[in-house]
């Protein structure tokens, strides 16, 4: 193969991919074309069952049992990949195109040494020696930023942390220094923090190796300002392709627009009492072909017309696609990232969302007192401390404890919502085990209603406990898949007894109407619906028992955007209906602080901070806080667009100008983890760093957060409380973004 | 890894003081001429802890007692049949290894072709069959009709003059080896299945190289560590599916030994041979552990 740096990489073209199964053919990808030139990054969008990893499956030729590339061409710097025979694709295969897969836990082999598989590559195409392969592999994973790369090369997968793990497969997949690196999903698995980091790596090797990239995800955020065009799919094809700042500023098909409005971000730009907008119905099966647009059952512009007729991906200037003849954002519409709102056209332009956080900023500061203490709150958490004894030694006896709750203690008012936000780890939904009673406290109170759960004999904790229900993340696991609807609804009401039998069905009706069920669920199992429909389910019962509080486990954090806006909505709307209170836990800070009117964020069983939502996203006191909001992939784009600004200077001057910026990176550059630093996984939650827990990841750390661990405390100028010695103040000048935090990947 | 084995070392040791105990406690169950036969005269007054003691001295100094009814000491029927059981079993479960790995990683990558079909179908043939049917088929064709292989086990003494004899002890072993075959084979084309489906396996496919690599090098050793844990598991059906063979073929291994015993209410040798099957059987699922450790680093190493 020879180089063509001036023409495009990868060239596909109307490409066709079956996946054929027990007679019925789904049509996967069903005429996508699209280029990637050298050095380009392409990010490819759209939500789960839309094909965008089947595109990109269809490009290496790994295809799932059953899959066929029916029609259309693949051309990879001039070789055509559809006609090439098994073999010579497997040249092509880890040499010219290298793959990232989303799961970092499981695309690496557990049995095998992490520098084989690194240099496997190698091996395989250039017929590296053993000596050869493992200097680089070494190479590789310095070139990733491992630090001590060749005692990890020699390490086996479940010695690192998740980010190590992803680093390890980027790099297996560079080894050969291919021409194109197709990421699919490669951040969704990991938390913010890490996933910035492995999406700067990745757009500093794109840039150092010249390589084209191939971005697929269903996350918004992460495409902008990481890639320069975005194609967005639909039903098997591509509905609109553009460059990135050009969708970002104005989408022009209606599907871009709506999965736009889905997102959680979008909300604070708009009165709260609107909701998210949601996409009605359900996508295309793919298997049966109607006439007319893919889109046209979900679409809020639909005309006759529409119905009938196919549009075809062209656009009114030049490189800018979109399959839609009645395309949004014509007329009347914002378009350009100045931050007008889009008035009277009624579609927000979506660097809004950037404007309002500073509208909202400054809005807040009146109302900045904590407003819980005239009311006695529905639960009031003191103290919480819960550790989990680790077996160790010959005799597998207790040799030490995971501090995996410590002393968390805070408050919820009836008919508000409590955001609990953390990464992996950090406890969170160990304090939900805890309120619900699957765990017991080692220590603290858990006093709701004017009770004391923790405290309480265990009948009596169990009747109580019915006011408190909980939500899990993966309904489908906590469903049984075996049990009709009916029965999964009519349980809980005869565990408790709370009515009678023959009250069952009408109770059963009721809830499915209100969760937006069809009544004959009633007959059906689980395991026929879809994510949101079990997420309604789940909910349905969870509110069986006309709860006080309900717990919600990561609830939407399996979802897609579109489903995910349409559940939170419903969350909503019960809360207001019902008085409800929620304790939502989420790892993701935009779903938070769209639902909670006050934030906790935990950090290794320590609660770092918490008070009123938009105090806490706009100006938050804690450096962890802080590093976790500079992390969230912003959905804005632009020139003039960067990451918002993220307000916040030491307070009182302790710390000098040299502090800060020591801590200050290359921007752009992922942080490295420095030979200083912990090599492998971030603190060993069973050895938690003495003094202030966050402490090793922290620009901000003095000698006294080491040897004294911070309170939590009122802010001097805020509403919130913050366990930090040296809290982020008002802003004033400098800006302290995400790359001044050293982070662990 | 020197913690997780010597974990299992010491419940391995646990296992083994257990069945002596049970051992123990029947021999004192057992009609008084026995418990005087196998504890020595002079034990009766003693208490059951000493006595316990006294006996397992002697044990572990090799006195196991004497038989019943024939001139012999314990440990001299031992020393005769021991090996001969040793080989027996060694060599089937060698060949069955060396047979089911390949069928059934062959069978998942060809899943529901075919080869599957026809393999699955065999391996279901010879896993329900009992092993004294299938050995009586195996003789009535090979032996009898067609004189390929002897009808019995060899009958010269010692572990060379059963292997000086390969005529004779192809049916005995084939047989066994047919049954536990079955077991292994199928659950290797479970876990082979298993790993194929791991994203590993696209992983590895997606760096090139053709698809013999991606199984060997990915998916073969994967496969093998729930496997190496079965064959420690699967050990009492061996020695049980021993028995049966000896017994068939007139093969005068331990379980033929003990199925006389039995028979003859050999009380000493049955007690003597159980207490050494019982001990084997704690050693074999050890070195399936230190197998298992060897195969998966993450038993191997713990995190660091
Ligand atoms: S073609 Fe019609 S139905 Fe399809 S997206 Fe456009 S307006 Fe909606
Ligand atoms: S107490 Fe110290 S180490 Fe902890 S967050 Fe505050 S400044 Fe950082």
């Amino acid at each position: 193969m020879s180089g063509q740096p001036s023409g495009p990489v990868l060239e596909i073209a109307g490409l066709h991919t079956e996946i054929r199964r027990n007679g019925a053919a789904v049509r996967a990808v069903d005429g996508v074309s699209l280029t990637v030139a050298a050095g380009e990054c392409l990010g490819l969008v759209g939500e789960s069952g839309c094909g965008k990893t089947m595109t990109a499956r269809s490009v290496m030729r790994l295809l799932p049992a059953g899959g066929v590339i029916t029609a259309g061409s693949v051309v990879l710097a001039g070789t055509e990949l559809t006609a090439l025979s098994e073999r010579n694709m497997q040249t092509i295969r880890g040499n010219d195109v290298g793959m990232v897969f989303q799961d970092p836990s499981s695309s690496l082999d557990p049995t095998m040494q992490v520098g084989r598989q690194i240099a496997e590559s190698v091996v395989v195409h250039r017929g590296a020696s053993r000596a050869a392969a493992a200097a680089r592999a070494v190479e590789m994973l310095s070139l990733v930023k491992i630090a001590d790369p060749e005692r990890v090369a020699r390490g086996y997968p479940h010695q690192l942390s998740g980010g190590m793990r992803q680093r390890a497969m980027i790099a297996a997949a560079l080894a050969c220094e291919p021409r194109l690196l197709i990421a699919d999903e490669p951040t969704t698995a990991l938390d913010v923090t890490t996933q910035r980091d492995i999406l700067d790596l990745i757009g500093d090797l794109r840039a150092a190796l010249g390589m084209a990239v191939i971005l697929v995800t269903h996350d918004l955020g992460v495409i902008a300002g990481r890639t320069e065009r975005v194609a967005v799919m639909y039903g098997g094809r591509i509905v609109e392709q553009a460059a990135t700042s050009a969708v970002f500023a104005g989408p022009r098909h209606p599907y871009t627009e709506a999965l736009f409005e889905a997102l959680p971000e979008m909300a604070s730009s708009q009165p709260a009492s609107r909701g998210l907008y949601s996409i009605p119905g359900r996508p295309p099966d793919l298997v049966t072909r109607s006439p007319g647009c893919s889109f046209a059952q979900r679409c809020r512009y639909v005309r006759d017309w529409c119905a009938t007729h196919e549009p075809a991906l062209d656009g009114d200037h030049p490189g800018h696609g979109y399959a839609c003849f009645f395309p949004v954002g014509v007329t009347g519409r914002a378009r350009g990232a100045g931050g007008q709102d889009g008035a009277g056209g009624g579609v927000t332009p979506v660097s809004a969302w950037v404007s309002g956080r500073g509208r909202q900023a400054a809005g807040r500061a009146a109302t900045a007192a904590p407003a819980s203490t005239a009311a006695e709150p529905l639960l009031r958490v003191s103290g919480l401390v819960k550790d989990y004894p680790v077996a160790g030694g010959v005799l597998g006896r207790r040799s030490g404890a995971v501090s995996a709750v410590a002393d968390v203690s805070f408050e919820l008012l009836a008919g508000q919502t409590f955001g609990l936000v953390g990464e992996s780890g950090s406890g969170k939904t160990t304090v939900a085990r805890l309120l619900v009673g699957l765990e017991r406290p080692d220590a603290g109170a858990i006093v709701f209603d004017g009770a004391d759960l923790a405290a309480m004999p265990a009948r009596q904790r169990r009747q109580r406990r019915s006011g408190i229900q909980l939500m899990f993340q993966d309904s489908f696991a906590s469903l049984d898949p075996r049990m009709r609807v009916k029965s999964i609804l009519s349980e809980p009401l005869a565990i408790h007894q709370t009515v009678r039998r023959r009250g069952y069905r009408r109770q059963v009706l009721r809830i499915l109407d209100e969760v937006g069920l069809p009544a004959d669920a009633e007959n059906q199992y689980a395991r026929e619906f879809s994510g949101g429909q079990r997420q309604r389910l789940a909910l349905a019962r969870a509110l069986i028992q006309r709860p006080a509080l309900i717990v919600a486990d990561e609830p939407v954090s399996a979802l897609d955007v579109s489903v995910q806006a349409q559940i939170l909505n419903l969350m909503r709307k019960l809360q207001r209906q019902y008085e409800l209170s929620y304790l939502f836990i989420s790892h993701d800070l935009s779903v938070i602080r769209y639902m909670a009117d006050t934030i906790g964020v935990m950090y290794l069983g320590k609660l770092v901070e918490t008070g009123p939502a938009e105090e806490i996203c706009t100006a938050p006191g804690h450096p962890y806080t802080a590093s976790l909001i500079a992390a969230v992939p912003a959905v804005v784009t632009g020139p003039e667009m960067t990451r918002p600004p993220l307000a916040g200077t030491p307070l009182a001057g302790t710390l000098s100008a040299g502090t800060l910026s020591a801590g200050t990176g290359q921007p752009g550059m992922a942080a490295l983890p420095g030979a200083s630093g912990p090599p492998a996984a971030g603190p060993d939650p069973a050895h938690p760093p003495s003094g202030c827990r966050f402490r090793l990841r922290c620009a901000f750390a003095r000698d006294v957060c080491a040897e004294q661990e911070p309170a939590l405390r009122p802010h001097a100028v805020r509403g919130q409380l913050v366990a930090c010695h040296f809290p982020l103040g008002p802003a004033t000048a400098g800006q302290v973004a995400g790359q001044t935090m050293p982070s662990i990947a | 890894m020197t913690a997780y084995l010597a974990r299992r070392a010491l419940q391995a040791v646990a296992v083994v003081l257990l069945v002596t105990l049970i051992v123990f406690g029947l021999i004192r169950l057992a009609p008084g001429g026995v418990t005087t036969a196998v504890l020595g005269s002079g034990s009766a007054h003693q208490q059951f802890l000493a006595q316990y003691l006294t006996w397992l001295g002697r044990v572990l100094s090799g006195n196991l007692g004497r038989s019943a009814r024939l001139n012999e000491s314990v440990g001299a029927l031992l020393a005769a049949s021991l090996p001969r059981t040793l080989v027996l079993t060694g060599v089937s479960t060698v060949i069955a290894l060396l047979v089911a790995v390949p069928v059934g990683l062959l069978q998942a990558v060809r899943r529901s072709s075919a080869v599957d079909h026809v393999l699955r179908g065999l391996t279901y043939l010879c896993y329900g069959m009992p092993p004294f049917v299938l050995g009586s088929v195996l003789i009535l064709y090979l032996a009898v009709d067609w004189h390929f292989f002897g009808a019995e086990g060899p009958q010269a003494a010692g572990v060379g003059g059963v292997i000086a004899d390969p005529r004779d002890l192809t049916l005995p072993v084939l047989t066994l080896a047919l049954v536990t075959i079955a077991t292994f084979a199928r659950y290797m084309r479970s876990s082979a299945l298993d790993s194929l489906g791991q994203e590993y396996v696209q992983a590895a496919r997606a760096r090139g190289g053709g698809e013999r690599r991606v199984i060997v090098s990915h998916v073969l050793r994967n496969s093998l560590v729930p496997v190496v844990t079965l064959i420690g598991l699967s050990l009492p059906q061996i020695v049980g599916g021993a028995l049966v063979v000896e017994i068939l073929f007139n093969f005068q291994g331990m379980g033929w030994q003990i199925w006389q015993a039995a028979v003859n209410h050999d009380v000493p040798v049955t007690l003597g041979f159980t207490l050494v099957i019982g001990v084997a059987a704690a050693v074999g699922s050890l070195l399936a552990d230190i197998g298992y450790a060897i195969l998966d680093p993450r038993v191997r190493i713990s995190r660091p």
